[in-house]
């Protein structure tokens, strides 16, 4: 199913955050936003989620940090007990095992509570919640912000053998243009508030149109970076 | 586990030490003649000075700070409370007995401001700010803003008196127990109220909690399993110092609904300087604070282990 929506708009203290915008996510596709920070790639990915909900569509979302996602309160393993819960599937280990062993967190302690663990395993953990079902889009902001490089660069190889058999599309939100280039096959650049920018990514990096996509481009050591 | 158990303890040791000794040097310097006090409680009459001195000689009030300290302490370290200066009779089967009376009092009191206290503190938060919030709140402040002993004589006067539905003075029937607990609980539910108010609408502002809606978890769930252990964790502290409150409140309401207890026995022995008894209440109010204390510290731990993390 195409993800198709129109005037997403968000606003804090009655002042614009996110200004009107229309967002088209073909099934499968996997599109990168990225822009400075404060431009508004975060709230575009909330509010695009809130209405995809809002519309029926499922959508699986790994916020920019593990405290944004996890209760300090509640055991590891009662987070993924309720993510399966939320999704009304019936508890599966196998399909936890194959996760846990995909993302590298098999001999952690379901019983401790988040910071019983690393940043870096609770933030593969939170990955692992969202690929427990197979939901039409897949938002993740700043994914790999709390790991090592070449364990991000391993997680987000997961991620694209995960992805690569099922139709689910991802979105992924990032000021690492180096990141985006590897990973995505559509690029959205913004900038306070608005889209700038959406083209493909060999497109926009050979030939970024705005003076936004300019300056990302400008920014030649992505080349260099593992991920 | 253990580790933190001892410092605890060894606290709690520190903290009793200095609540005996600063009680018996406190009643010790405080002025007026105790020998004099006794005897007048004793006889009810004016008693030539041969017999306050012998009183005076009898009580150990002749001996020296240090001594009259270490004759008292020593046996009470044992559990040995001691014998009334006024009366002869040994403190603790009396001490057990107020005891029986104030004890039911304090919890039928925590009881019923839980009671009032958590629902009231759901509805307000239901929708902050509208004016069942503004409702509970005003009505809590108006609750924390009068004296336990006004409130207690208002609702004698309405219940007991003008209504004549529930008896107000002494302890014969339980029924003697609901108006005091009701004056007592009342008085916690107000500040209950505002601490649980405040505490679910901090739970609900935590930043995580939106990748939970986001996550596909039901609002009720969200506030089960995410919002109610949050707010619990300042409710839990507050009760521990709700305890003084209900001591303190179970001391003034006796008096006032001439009840047997604690505060009955203290305020007694306070009045005819019977010095060994009040040294003993105020030990067993230590003793219960400390234990109350020590018990929600660890409550504590399990409910949030971070907190005494790099404890003790």
């Amino acid at each position: 199913m195409t993800i198709t929506l129109f005037g997403l708009s968000a606003t804090r203290s009655g002042r614009p955050i996110l200004h009107p915008t229309d967002i088209t996510i073909e099934p499968g596709a996997r599109v990168g936003l990225v822009g400075a920070s404060g431009s508004g790639k975060s709230t575009l990915g909330h509010t695009l989620i809130d209405a995809l909900r809002a519309q029926g569509t499922t959508v699986a979302h790994v916020p920019q940090s593990p405290d944004e996602a996890l209760d300090p309160l509640r055991s590891m393993g009662f987070h993924w007990r309720e993510a399966e819960r939320a999704l009304h599937l019936a508890p599966n280990p196998a399909r936890q095992a194959k996760l846990f062993e995909a993302l590298n967190i098999s001999g952690a302690n379901l019983r401790k509570r988040p910071w019983g663990w690393s940043r870096g395993m609770q933030q593969r953990f939170v990955i692992a919640m969202a690929l427990i079902g197979t939901p039409d889009l897949l938002v993740m902001d700043e994914p790999t912000s709390a790991l090592d490089p070449v364990v991000a660069a391993q997680t987000m190889d997961l991620l694209d053998r995960y992805l690569a058999d099922r139709h689910t599309a991802l979105l992924l939100i990032t000021h690492d243009l180096g990141l985006a280039a590897r990973r995505v096959s559509r690029l959205l650049v913004m900038a306070q508030g608005q889209v700038v920018e959406d083209a493909p990514t060999l497109q926009m990096l050979a030939q970024p149109q705005t003076k936004q996509a300019q300056a990302l481009c400008a920014h030649r050591n992505w080349r260099t970076l593992p991920c | 586990m253990i580790r933190v158990m001892l410092g605890l303890g060894a606290r709690a040791a520190v903290v009793l030490a200095g609540t005996a000794f600063a009680t018996f040097a406190l009643l010790w310097h405080a002025p007026g003649d105790p020998a004099l006090a006794i005897a007048l409680a004793r006889f009810d009459a004016q008693v030539p000075p041969e017999v306050v001195e012998q009183i005076r000689a009898q009580a150990g009030l002749n001996a020296g700070f240090w001594s009259a300290f270490q004759a008292w302490i020593g046996p009470l370290l044992t559990g040995d409370f001691g014998r009334s200066s006024v009366t002869g009779r040994e403190i603790w089967p009396d001490l057990v007995t107020a005891a029986s009376y104030t004890f039911p009092l304090a919890l039928a009191g925590l009881a019923i401001g839980l009671a009032l206290s958590i629902p009231l503190a759901i509805i307000a938060t239901r929708r902050p700010g509208g004016w069942l919030d503004r409702g509970a709140v005003a009505l809590a402040s108006l609750g924390a803003a009068i004296p336990t002993y006004w409130l207690g004589l208002l609702l004698i006067l309405l219940f007991a008196v003008q209504l004549g539905w529930l008896p107000a003075m002494g302890a014969r029937t339980p029924v003697h127990i609901v108006l005091p607990a009701l004056t007592l609980g009342l008085g916690v539910a107000a500040s209950l109220t505002r601490i649980l108010r405040s505490g679910i609408l901090e739970a609900r502002s935590q930043a995580f909690l939106p990748a939970f809606r986001r996550r596909g978890v039901t609002p009720n769930d969200i506030e089960r399993a995410h919002v109610a252990p949050h707010a619990a964790v300042p409710v839990v502290t507050v009760i521990g110092l709700e305890l003084a409150f209900l001591l303190e409140g179970a001391v003034i309401l006796e008096v006032i609904f001439a009840r047997p207890g604690l505060g009955t026995f203290l305020v007694n022995a306070i009045s005819t300087r019977d010095f060994p008894a009040v040294q003993a209440v105020v030990i067993v109010a230590a003793v219960i604070f400390v234990c109350v204390n020590l018990l929600i510290d660890l409550i504590y731990r399990v409910l949030d282990p971070r907190i005494g993390e790099h404890d003790a």
